[in-house]
């Protein structure tokens, strides 16, 4: 059928490929020799088991076997050759595949991961023993490379990784001694490129663990110094037969290393970072024992962006340790000055801190002792001594935000990543900072006010010198409030002086054991009403005392404020002999007493005017306390002339004094409020029931009304308490 | 039993003695002001920093009491004519008698 073209064109061909083999032998024998040739290197390559001695290679005839490749390569046939080849090396491979299912089976046993460095050279000794001759040249040598690999990684099951990565972890602890071999046995299998991810994970993981074995909770110097030496001297060696195959020399490893180096370097510096982030909360509490860990925390964020997390650690960790109703309102400024120290450090911008400090602040400015605790910290009231401000810290006024000021030729933008509301707080110091968590320091000069009578009331006159110390107190203020502010301060100052000035003067005129404070009543805060009146030999001291004062002063006159200050008495009773320092009420009780033995509580109480109830039995405890008093039916008190068994020893002790008598700031609020209730009680009767916010509304009205809704409500409810008015759905009316 | 005082550290307030009746109550709201700067007597004038004798008082003939330095200043202006801001007569500075305004 074929065509006779067609014929002669196979001919052509055939004799073409029948001349290449047989060459220009006569005959056949060309093709003999050629056929004998190719039987000797097929057998010579094919793959063999090299667990069955009886198959192992006999040491061929390596001369026949290279006249056989050579006549096969004159032939052009050498890629047949290799195709057949690699075709065998396919068709072998189960014997590998068995061998590495053996050794991973007693890996996953044993966990030894010497079980997997054996599976590591037999695999080279499999690729050794399959391997071609080099005579036949890259190429053949390439291609036998690349299918063996690729038919290793086809056929690695998924649990070599694990025993890989083992393996590699293990070269790392101490330093092994196989370490160079099994490196170029990875190479040669080419693991080391397809595993290069696992390695670097297996340093990766080797940093982390000493970074956390040597640096947690070690704040007291910087690591960092100290991890970079454990890299150069551990780490260093390990990478180098990997990363730094065929260096010559320690120049060349460098340059070789320098990329992966500074990987490995990133990574210590992140770990690190992490870990201070998460220890960052009791890293400012040990402040400033802490300070090496505030250096290296600085050293990796520039390293490092983390800020973001760092930031929200802090937030969390205030949260859930600080910002709570827990928390001692002092102890929450303390670790918020402390924060203030310690982000200065890490972020002297203060991008850091401003986000961190925005909670703590806005926590703070709901806390309604939080003002006092600051004013009490600045006249160094507290007597655990742990101030917020450092001693060592110049004082300075108060800053005040200021515009940027582009004309500065140190002018820097903004940070980066500050928030649209950031303030750069310059190098403002702490106090300035505390006082500006509320809008404006009002506040604070009140309640220093406040603070001051109170310490200045309680000084009796004997210790003038502490009336010098509050004065050089208020003059250290002065700088930081500025004069004006505090003016008031420094009349309540020389009241206390001229005081001291004008009983010289009296007592010199007429001896007198009173000893007062005179006080201008329009520069101190509201002292808490009473209506006592001192009975007896006290009303005549008072009088006497007014008399004399008036013919000294003789446009002014006196009014007590009976229920302050203190008195030191001496009871003369039948058996004993009782010394004490009471409050003025306690006094005023125990003088009644001198005319009459058994009195009734009402008795007691219309004896000194008008006295809470509370406040009376308050009074009359303390006398039961110190066993001159008796209470022998519910509000009957008797006197114990001749002291009792029952009753406690006797004790000449003073009895402690208390009851700051000066009413806190927002008492004063408070009483301001109460001015408003004429206005209120007014809407209300001409309006019937409003709501709050009409109420507010209409409040705003009044000269000086400055209170918020809220406020408004709690006064409101106070008010409801009082019966005064009844509150129903919203609205308010008076309860009558 | 017999109670004796060794020593008291007592507290009062100082007032002007203007022979008006004592105010009852503490309320600062009927409290004696300055007619001129209504700033309650006790307190000073607005020109002044401490209050009591660096900035008294000075009585009227007319009985009508200020700051002094607010009066002084008050006469100090022409528009005054010398008169008590108060009922217009001319001002005549009081002699005080101690406790019998």
């Amino acid at each position: 059928m074929a065509t006779a073209a067609l014929r002669s064109q196979v001919a052509a061909k055939w004799h073409e490929s029948f001349s290449r083999l047989n060459r220009t032998e006569p005959g056949i024998t060309g093709l003999i020799s050629f056929s004998q040739a190719w039987n000797i290197a097929t057998e010579y390559l094919h793959p063999r088991d090299i667990t069955d001695p009886m198959a192992v290679k006999k040491p061929a005839d390596l001369a026949s076997v290279k006249v056989a490749f050579d006549m096969i390569n004159r032939s052009r046939r050498l890629p047949v050759m290799l195709e057949t080849f690699l075709d065998d090396i396919c068709n072998q491979y189960h014997l590998i595949t068995r061998d590495i299912q053996k050794y991973l089976a007693q890996y996953e046993e044993s966990g030894d991961t010497t079980v997997m460095l054996r599976l590591v050279f037999r695999l080279v000794e499999w690729f050794r023993a399959w391997s071609p001759i080099d005579e036949l040249g890259p190429t053949i040598r390439g291609a036998y490379t690349l299918t063996f690999q690729t038919q290793l990684f086809s056929i690695l099951p998924p649990g070599f990784v694990a025993g890989f990565k083992a393996l590699c972890a293990s070269t790392l602890v101490p330093v092994a001694q196989h370490t160079p071999e099994m490196w170029d046995a990875f190479e040669v299998l080419g693991l080391t490129d397809r595993y290069e991810g696992i390695i670097a994970s297996v340093g990766y993981e080797r940093i982390e663990e000493y970074v956390r074995e040597t640096c947690t909770g070690k704040w007291d110097k910087p690591c960092l110094e100290g991890l970079r030496a454990w890299m150069t001297s551990q780490i260093v060696p390990w990478m180098l037969p990997m990363y730094a195959k065929g260096a010559v020399n320690t120049e060349d490893a460098r340059g070789m290393l320098q990329n992966v180096g500074s990987r490995f370097d990133f990574h210590m510096n992140k770990t690190l970072c992490d870990l201070r982030t998460s220890e960052i909360f009791d890293i400012i509490i040990d402040f400033p024992d802490s300070m090496g860990a505030l250096q290296d925390l600085k050293e990796c964020l520039q390293r490092v962006d983390q800020r973001a997390s760092l930031v929200q650690a802090l937030r969390k960790a205030n949260r859930k340790r600080l910002l709570h109703p827990g928390a001692d309102t002092k102890l929450i400024l303390t670790q918020y000055v402390a924060t203030i120290r310690c982000l200065r450090i890490v972020d002297p911008p203060g991008v850091l801190l401003f986000k961190v400090a925005d909670p703590i602040r806005r926590y703070l400015r709901e806390r309604p002792d939080t003002i006092r605790s600051i004013v009490a910290n600045l006249v160094g009231d507290d007597d655990s001594g742990d101030a917020l401000v450092d001693e060592n810290e110049p004082i300075q006024p108060l800053q005040q935000l200021e515009a940027d000021d582009y004309n500065d030729p140190n002018w820097d933008p903004e940070p980066i990543d500050a928030g649209p509301d950031f303030r750069t707080n310059k190098p403002s110091d702490v106090i300035s900072t505390l006082v500006s968590i509320y809008d404006s320091k009002d506040l604070f000069v009140k309640e220093l006010q406040v603070l001051l009578a109170q310490r200045l009331l309680a000084i009796t006159d004997d210790n003038f010198e502490k009336v010098e110390k509050e004065r050089r107190n208020i003059e250290i203020l002065k700088i930081r409030f500025g004069e004006a502010a505090l003016q008031v301060c420094e009349v309540m100052l020389r009241d206390m002086t001229d005081s001291k000035r004008i009983d010289g003067h009296v007592q010199s005129q007429k001896a007198s054991i009173v000893h007062p404070t005179i006080i201008s009543r329009h520069f101190w805060p509201s002292l808490e009403s009473s209506d006592i009146v001192m009975p007896g030999q006290f009303q005549a001291l008072q009088t006497d005392y007014a008399k004399e004062f008036s013919t000294f002063k003789p446009d002014k006159k006196l009014r007590w404020l009976p229920h302050l200050g203190t008195v030191h008495l001496e009871l003369q009773l039948e058996d004993r002999t009782i010394e004490a320092d009471v409050p003025p009420l306690e006094a005023a009780f125990i003088e009644l007493f001198s005319d009459k033995n058994v009195w009734t509580m009402d008795e007691l109480v219309a004896g000194v005017g008008a006295v809470d109830r509370t406040a009376a039995l308050k009074a009359l405890i303390t006398w039961i306390d110190l066993g001159v008093l008796k209470e022998d039916q519910e509000n009957t008190f008797r006197l114990l002339e001749l002291q009792e068994e029952a009753a406690p020893a006797a004790r000449t002790a003073p009895a402690a004094i208390e009851a700051p008598a000066v009413s806190a700031a927002q008492q004063q609020q408070a009483d301001q409020m109460r001015l408003y209730w004429k206005f209120i009680e007014g809407m209300l009767t001409n309006l019937g029931a409003l709501p709050l916010d009409r109420i507010q509304t209409m409040l705003r009205f009044a000269p000086g009304y400055d209170q918020t809704p809220e406020q408004l409500a709690a006064f409101m409810e106070a008010a409801r308490r009082e019966g005064l008015v009844v509150g129903r759905d919203g609205m308010w009316k008076l309860n009558r | 039993m017999k109670v004796t005082v060794k020593h008291w550290h007592a507290v009062a307030q100082w007032r002007w003695d203007t022979g008006a009746a004592e105010p009852e109550g503490n309320d600062a709201e009927n409290e004696d002001v300055c007619g001129i700067c209504r700033v309650p007597y006790e307190g000073c004038c607005p020109s002044c920093k401490m209050p009591g004798d660096d900035c008294p008082l000075i009585w009227g003939e007319c009985t009508h009491v200020f700051h002094m330095h607010c009066l002084l200043k008050w006469i100090g202006t022409p528009a005054s004519k010398q008169q008590c801001p108060m009922d217009r007569r001319t001002w005549v500075t009081a002699e005080r008698k101690v406790g019998t305004a």
